[in-house]
């Protein structure tokens, strides 16, 4: 039998359902009206390298590119051929038999043009698992088990590469000359704000998400600094290589290999993690305790 | 450990040897044994947090010994004392807090009568302490106030941007117009601030390169962004958190802290999150020798709201 | 000859029937006239529910605090001195950083158990908050703040907000990215009070921000003026618990006009100094075991830096949750600004709460119109409209909490982020709302259940002979006579001077 009081609250909570949620939609939900835009922008002015770093020769050809931080170097040649037959099999299926991308749901760009971004963004994406795609129509692709391996990314990158030849090249950072203390300030102040200070990465905006770095080899870091793949913003003329060298030092030791001496890293989630353990460890074992000091009641 | 279903018995009322003065436990010697052993093991804890320290051992080597010492000092405390020590449970009287009605008539004449009447009589002398009082304990605070800080004046409602300074990044070098690729974003600050504790706190702007051609931004802000430079105030109007994470595909600047989220293109607008204001816009040119300069200062307060921003 | 045979003896018996023990009691009992009094100190009785102990576990987790305080302020310097650090951990080394975060460095990675106290000394406070918070929420649910301690109640809640806000004060010591960031939060929320907003930040931070005031500030109120105060406050409390004695559950032999259970010394002083030893064990366990804080890998705080995934340590965190839910409404006019969207969350908000808290005991007795005093405590069911409003409470803290994690639930639930926040919009309102007739349901349907809450006692089935079975509640020990108060003469070996009352077995002390 339920009492006039319960009725009442029932009744309020229902009306608070129906009731407060377009209250709350109207409120919380949009102040400007937000179009959505395709995710992928036609990107001009990709390859533009590090504009410091650069030499070039009396015709203006860029024939120098790097230094004792990093070296960039284009992938083989000879790769050529390989990387069409590889591109045709596993990529051309959406980015088109020119890699000049597709449109896709009528809209133009969502299966990107791939012509003239330069070595290292094919190489990124293929080598990190994220190219073939799990799930085309996915806001971020996802990183997994790369489908191509090393050289076989590289002859991919090496085909696309030859339709428009440009930059940047695949990066090899020299680690050896990498400061880490630098790496650590220049993290985070540029990185730390999108993949944590810890590394772990997050949910960012919409469903966008920054991934974690913990397990990237060094080429990886350098290239998505440098080509900044998806919402990921690039870093050219505003690091140096010796720069970037040094951020990917950091990364690769410290963020990969943390030192944790205070015991275990609680997955790096900060206070809401240490809460936990906190309440649930700490005052939950000693109430515990408590209830075994204290007496029960009949 | 007392015995609920037994009656509660006065402690006083008790022989030495009464049963209910004897341990709780049914089988004490076994309990000694136990505690005993817990003791020892506490004991070898501690004194191996002793050797730990000595030989200066990882920090949660010294910790598990620590931990593990008191712990089980405390374990075979607590079992001492709930088994076996006298079972209960025990009574005692409460006694009434309040006096009886006679003490309590003579505590308030006393009071009002004794104390009050005096204040009674003096009238004006009651008036003039009481507002003495009053005032004291306005000028007190004071000191305790107003010598803290100096007065805000107008410092919140100005940068260190002025017309032509120079964009510099935090290590002091200066933006050029080749910089930044399309996508990129670099924090900056005027030049001769980067360093300063201001000039990172209230100066910090970010510099995001959106196309390679003039942006404009929303309208009057045409000359803003030459070359697709747009530059805003790194400082959140939310609560003044860094706005440090820019999407390039979505073209949403981020606050990290409570995710409101500015559109890039219009202005910085708030789509999304509790932020009320779009972030200032930094008007930009570029110099004769291709440097990036700013214009004039912030049109507006950069930062958070607060009672005088107009 | 009997001098020199019996000295032995004789010095014995000089010393009286308790011996060197007895002599120097006595010898006290000349100076501060002790013997009275301690003797009914250590004869008071101490419920010992264990939903008693839980204030102890912050009474304790306090005293770690302070132990391991006292041993951090002998390396951390409190200082926005600008540094460059050279020492033993590689990332840092060659950076500048403020004394502040060097110090915290140094303490960490060379003073040798450094880590391990400021971990203690982390997960201590983590504990203390929560030990608070589930002690308050027993004495609330079982109306242990009802007349004649209204008092204890209020110097309790007040005990939380300072426990709360010395909390904030240690973290932001070290000056590291994370905590700076929340101090940056806590600047902004000070400007945004109306009128004298900007007057109050630029005087508790010394000018704008960051100046280099606020550390050393933070530094004195963290280690001395708010622990004094809480000292303070907690003898309050536990004195007007001595002086009040404890409430007790109702159950057999237990009235409100007395007290049952363990005497303090000499059961409950050992109980409590083993809980004491356990608490500590515990802490130092976590302090080993679970990492807390590494201010190294967060870096020295740069106002132009920020990391993603940042919330305040779990006490701070149902502002953290306001604040992001809270939608952008700002009022703008005539050239002033009042900013609602942090006023009410951070501001406001907190202040209606903390008030009710406050009033509580005022509240129910407006509304019950009780003014007896109460020694026994109620089952939470038998009271179902303060268990409801409670439970309400408590939905509505914990909808705030989880508010605060909105990009961490967005990441493990693999969700985006706005639908989170909206979600949790809607959840925030709504599950307090629900909670309420659902809690108020249940706790009637406990009362009605019979033996609701109890322990279950066996039944005794017998077999008549014409094959009925038979169940009855067993008594717990099957050879427990009930026994009954019977007058017992006093024992001749306690002394008493002043006439026994007419009562059996009660002994009248006078007061």
């Amino acid at each position: 039998m339920t009492s006039p009081l319960i009725k009442r609250c029932l009744a309020v909570s229902i009306i608070s359902l129906v009731g407060l949620g377009p209250v709350v939609l109207f409120v919380g939900g949009a102040q400007a009206s937000y179009k959505a835009t395709p995710y992928q922008t036609s990107r001009k002015n990709a390859g533009t390298p590090n504009s410091t770093m650069v030499k070039k020769n009396s015709d203006g050809v860029i024939i120098a590119y790097g230094n004792s931080s990093i070296t960039y170097r284009a992938p083989s040649a000879a790769l050529v051929t390989l990387g069409d037959a590889l591109f045709q099999q596993n990529c051309a299926s959406c980015h088109g038999t020119q890699a000049n991308g597709v449109p896709a749901n009528g809209t133009a760009g969502a299966f990107p043009d791939l012509v003239g971004l330069g070595p290292a963004t094919i190489n990124f994406w293929v080598d990190s698992g994220r190219m073939p795609a799990a799930n085309p129509r996915s806001i971020e692709a996802i990183r997994r088990v790369p489908r191509l391996t090393h050289d076989q990314a590289l002859a991919v990158s090496a085909w696309v590469n030859s339709l428009s030849p440009s930059y940047p090249d695949i990066p090899y950072p020299h680690l050896k000359n990498a400061n880490v203390a630098d790496g650590a300030a220049l993290f985070a102040l540029n990185c730390a704000s999108c993949h944590t200070i810890e590394g772990d990465g997050d949910a960012l905006a919409m469903s966008t998400f920054s991934p974690s770095l913990r397990k990237i080899p060094s080429i990886e870091v350098a290239e998505a600094i440098r080509t900044g793949p998806a919402n990921m913003p690039r870093f050219t003329g505003n690091l140096s290589d010796a720069q970037v060298n040094d951020i990917v030092k950091y990364v690769t030791t410290e963020i990969q290999h943390p030192n944790n001496p205070g015991g275990f890293g609680l997955g790096g989630l900060g206070p809401v993690a240490e809460g936990f353990v906190g309440l649930a460890f700490g005052v939950g074992v000693l109430a515990l305790a408590g209830f075994w000091v204290g007496e029960r009641d009949d | 450990m007392t015995d609920e279903h037994r009656t509660p018995v006065s402690l006083s009322g008790l022989s030495s040897n009464d049963p209910r003065l004897q341990p709780a436990a049914r089988h004490p010697e076994l309990v000694e044994r136990v505690i005993s052993v817990c003791f020892i093991v506490g004991t070898l804890c501690l004194a191996g947090f002793g050797a730990c320290y000595w030989i200066d051992a990882q920090p949660w080597k010294l910790g598990a010994t620590l931990g593990g010492g008191l712990l089980f000092l405390g374990i075979g405390i607590v079992a001492w004392g709930k088994y076996l020590m006298p079972r209960g449970p025990f009574v005692e009287e409460r006694h009434t807090l309040a006096n009886s009605d006679a003490d309590r008539r003579a505590f308030a004449a006393a009071i009002v009568e004794r104390g009050g009447s005096v204040v009674q009589r003096r009238k004006l002398l009651g008036g003039l302490l009481g507002g003495a009082m009053g005032i004291f304990g306005v000028v007190v605070m004071f000191p305790l106030l107003r010598s803290l800080g100096p007065l805000p004046k107008k410092t919140l409602q100005h940068t260190d941007w002025r017309s032509g300074s120079y964009v510099v990044d935090q290590s002091g070098r200066r933006v050029e117009v080749g910089d930044l690729a399309v996508g990129s974003i670099e924090t900056v600050f005027p030049e001769g601030t980067e360093n300063s504790d201001r000039g990172q706190a209230v100066d910090q702007t970010v510099l995001i390169r959106v196309s390679n051609e003039a942006f404009t931004t929303m309208k009057g802000r045409e000359t803003w962004a030459p070359h697709g430079y747009v530059a805003y105030s790194k400082v959140c109007t939310h609560l003044g958190c860094p706005v440090g994470l820019y999407e390039q595909e979505l073209q949403l600047l981020v606050c990290p802290c409570h995710q409101s989220m500015f559109n890039v293109t219009n202005g910085a607008v708030p789509q999304f999150g509790p932020a009320p204001r779009p972030l200032p816009q930094l008007p930009l040119y570029v110099d004769s020798s291709g440097f990036l300069r700013s214009q004039s200062d912030y049109h507006q307060a950069v930062g958070p709201g607060f009672w005088e921003r107009s | 000859m009997s001098d020199v045979i019996n000295t032995k003896r004789a010095k014995k018996q000089a010393l009286g029937s308790y011996g060197r023990v007895g002599k120097s009691l006595d010898e006290l009992d000349d100076r501060l006239g002790l013997a009275r009094g301690g003797r009914t100190f250590m004869d008071k009785i101490f419920p010992d529910h264990w939903s008693f102990m839980l204030g102890e576990i912050a009474l304790y987790s306090f005293l770690i605090l302070l132990v391991t305080g006292v041993f951090l302020t002998l390396y951390f310097i409190p200082s926005s001195a600008i540094v460059t650090y050279h020492g033993s951990y590689t990332p840092l080394d060659g950076q500048k950083m403020t004394q502040a975060f060097a110090s915290t460095v140094n303490l960490s990675f060379a003073v040798r158990g450094g880590l391990l106290m400021r971990q203690m000394h982390h997960w201590a406070c983590d504990i203390f908050v929560g030990a608070i918070v589930i002690h308050m929420a027993r004495v609330f649910f079982t109306g242990a703040f009802r007349k004649p301690r209204e008092l204890n109640w209020i110097v309790g809640s007040t005990l939380l907000i300072l426990a709360i806000v010395n909390g904030f004060l240690g973290y932001s010591l070290p000056d590291d990215l994370v905590s700076g960031t929340g101090i940056r939060i806590a600047y902004s929320i000070i400007l945004s009070v109306p009128f004298v907003g900007t007057y109050l930040a630029f005087w508790i931070f010394g000018g704008n921000f960051p100046g280099t005031m606020i550390i050393p500030r933070f530094f004195i109120l963290h280690c001395l003026i708010v622990p004094l105060v809480i000292i303070g406050l907690v003898s309050a409390h536990l004195f007007l618990l001595v002086r009040q004695k404890h409430t007790q559950f109702p159950g057999k032999g237990r009235t409100e006009k007395n007290v049952v259970g363990s005497p303090m010394y000499p059961v409950f002083i050992a109980k409590t100094t083993g809980f004491l030893f356990i608490v500590g064990g515990i802490t130092a366990l976590l302090g080993a075991f679970a990492q807390v804080n590494p201010i190294w890998q967060f870096g020295p705080y740069d106002a132009a830096r920020i990391s993603y995934a940042v919330q305040p340590d779990w006490y701070m965190g149902f502002l953290d949750g306001a604040l992001r839910i809270w939608p952008s409404w700002s009022f703008h006019s005539w050239g002033y600004t009042i900013p609602f969207e942090v006023l009410i969350p951070a501001v406001v908000l907190p202040g209606l709460i903390f008030n009710f808290v406050f009033v509580w005991p005022m509240i129910e007795r407006k509304f019950t119109k009780d003014n007896e005093i109460h020694n026994l405590l109620d089952r939470p069911s038998n009271r179902p409209m303060r268990t409801a409003v409670g439970v309400t409470m408590l939905s509505f803290l914990g909808m705030l909490f989880i508010a605060s994690s909105t990009d961490v639930l967005a990441k493990f639930f693999n969700v985006s982020l706005d639908t989170v926040l909206v979600a949790m919009r809607y959840l925030t309102v709504i599950v307090p709302i629900l909670a309420f007739p659902i809690t108020y349901r249940i706790c009637h349907e406990i009362q009605t259940l019979h033996g609701g809450g109890r322990r279950k006692t066996p039944n005794v089935v017998a077999r008549s002979a014409e094959g009925e079975y038979t169940a009855t509640p067993s008594p717990r020990y099957v050879d427990d006579v009930p026994s009954h108060l019977e007058a017992t003469p006093v024992p001749t070996y306690i002394h008493e001077e002043s006439e026994e009352s007419g009562e059996s077995g009660v002994r009248v002390v006078d007061r």
